[in-house]
């Protein structure tokens, strides 16, 4: 859990979101809808973004979890979160801790995402204050700092205000089949 | 909580096999990415969730000597998607997996599974009939194979008999230069279900046209196959659209009106066929 260990007994019918809420207090993990449809949920199960409403506690045996809690280091927000500050990617909050494991668990496969790959990969979460397109930005601000895997060190001091010049990376080829239409 | 279940994740196929055909109420567990909204909702009310995910050999994703591929029931719509052999021989069935759900939830469901839940929506389901694939099945009785066309009874039934696991999708070596295509329409332009969704391939070398579809009937269908050797596309096209006209039975639900589906349904058969065959697309 977050590269510590928890060693813990729950029901079967509990949910990993349950169990991170309920019983570690963790909880920067939001409940959104509970059915896998807004994303708010969103953690990482061994590397990859889930949505922790629907999976149970116990599928996360021996698995390693990643939340927005273990984003932070020594007191120092990652490159991630400082990109949401600077893009001004956040406005209730509510939807931001599962934007931004979404988007971590996107750096980690994708250090040097396309624009079609960041909407892809940040379609599964719905923000009701309808940023999307600062959200966006701040993907792309992280992935200019180099903001992978946790990059807080990497770059700090660095600015990351490189918003404006990622133009030229709109359509760098891909295996045919890409879900590029679908938003 | 979503309810009171035992859990129990076997790892080897006997073992898990035992587990669901002795347990009145059981039910399988691999991606639970409809499962566990069952479970929240009341709807299922298992006793016990056998988990698969961690069953030998159910991660396989293998590619045979002639090309034929072979997926494990743990196997998840992003590495299907990830795997780039499937993404070269079977164009269609990335288009259909890449348009189901969200980048988290193909992280969980699996390809068996969304076989297994047996919407008459699911998207791989055109998909994989129209390359002939069949479904892998271990029970008390021994193992069989069931040809995906042969493999739903009905809205949210198989044809798996009591105490039997979904363990693989094997999909045939595909025919030299085979051509696969997906279309799906939605309410909106993102992740939704299918209003109707249309799959098709054809051989170049003997100019047989095979085409499913999704979301219109009880089931998905599969139509016999369409020659189209010296027709023209829009030719092809306009058979395809009668054919699959006279096979559907669409209901109107939350989706989309029956009158709305046998009028895109049509369209989408056109489209299909245009990028398969070439020529205008309507």
């Amino acid at each position: 859990m977050n590269g510590r260990l928890e060693t813990a007994t729950v029901p079967a019918g509990m949910t990993l979101l349950e169990f991170l809420r309920g019983r570690l207090c963790l909880v920067g993990t939001k409940e959104g809808c509970g059915i896998g449809e807004c994303g708010a949920c969103t953690v990482l199960l061994d590397g990859k973004p889930v949505t922790a409403c629907l999976v149970l506690a116990v599928e996360a045996d021996g698995g390693a979890v990643d939340t927005i809690e273990g984003e932070a280091r020594d007191g120092e927000l990652s490159a991630l979160q400082k990109a949401f500050i600077e893009a001004g990617a956040i406005q209730c909050g509510f939807c931001t801790p599962g934007m931004i494991m979404s988007a971590r668990g996107l750096l980690r496969r994708i250090p040097n995402p396309t624009d079609d790959e960041i909407v892809e990969a940040m379609a599964g979460n719905l923000c009701r204050c309808t940023g999307y397109e600062a959200i966006l930005e701040a993907v792309r601000v992280a992935a200019q700092a180099k903001a992978v895997p946790h990059a807080g060190q990497m770059v700090a001091g660095q600015s990351a205000g490189g918003s404006g010049s990622q133009g030229g990376r709109l359509s760098s080829p891909r295996v045919p089949g890409e879900g590029g239409g679908r938003g | 909580m979503l309810g009171r279940f035992d859990y129990e994740r076997p790892t080897n196929l006997a073992e898990a096999v035992r587990l669901f055909a002795e347990t009145p109420s059981a039910a399988i567990l691999a991606g639970g990415t409809d499962l566990l909204v069952e479970l929240r909702s009341g709807r299922h009310a298992p006793r016990l969730l056998v988990d698969v995910k961690r069953v030998d050999g159910l991660r396989r994703l293998d590619v045979g000597p002639r090309g034929d591929l072979t997926i494990g029931a743990a196997v998840s719509l992003n590495e299907l998607l990830e795997h780039a052999a499937t993404r070269w021989s079977f164009p269609g069935l990335a288009q259909a997996a890449a348009s189901i759900a969200t980048y988290q939830l193909r992280n969980r469901a699996t390809v068996t599974g969304n076989l297994c839940n047996a919407s008459p929506a699911a998207d791989l389901a055109p998909a994989l009939l129209v390359l002939g694939a069949a479904v892998g099945v271990a029970g008390p009785r021994g193992a069989r194979v069931i040809p995906v066309a042969e493999f739903f009874a009905g809205v949210k039934r198989t044809t798996l008999r009591r105490g039997e696991i979904a363990t693989e999708v094997r999909i045939p070596a595909p025919e030299p230069e085979l051509r696969s295509a997906f279309l799906k329409q939605q309410r909106l332009r993102g992740h939704d279900l299918a209003v109707a969704n249309v799959a098709g391939a054809l051989a170049p070398s003997t100019g047989t046209l095979r085409l499913a579809f999704g979301s219109c009937a009880p089931t998905p269908i599969l139509l016999a196959p369409i020659e189209t050797k010296g027709m023209s596309a829009v030719a092809v096209g306009a058979a395809a659209a009668a054919a699959t006209l006279a096979a559907a039975s669409p209901i109107s639900d939350v989706r989309a009106s029956a009158e709305y589906r046998r009028a895109v349904l049509p369209v989408l058969v056109r489209r299909v066929v245009a990028e398969l065959l070439g020529g205008g697309a309507t």
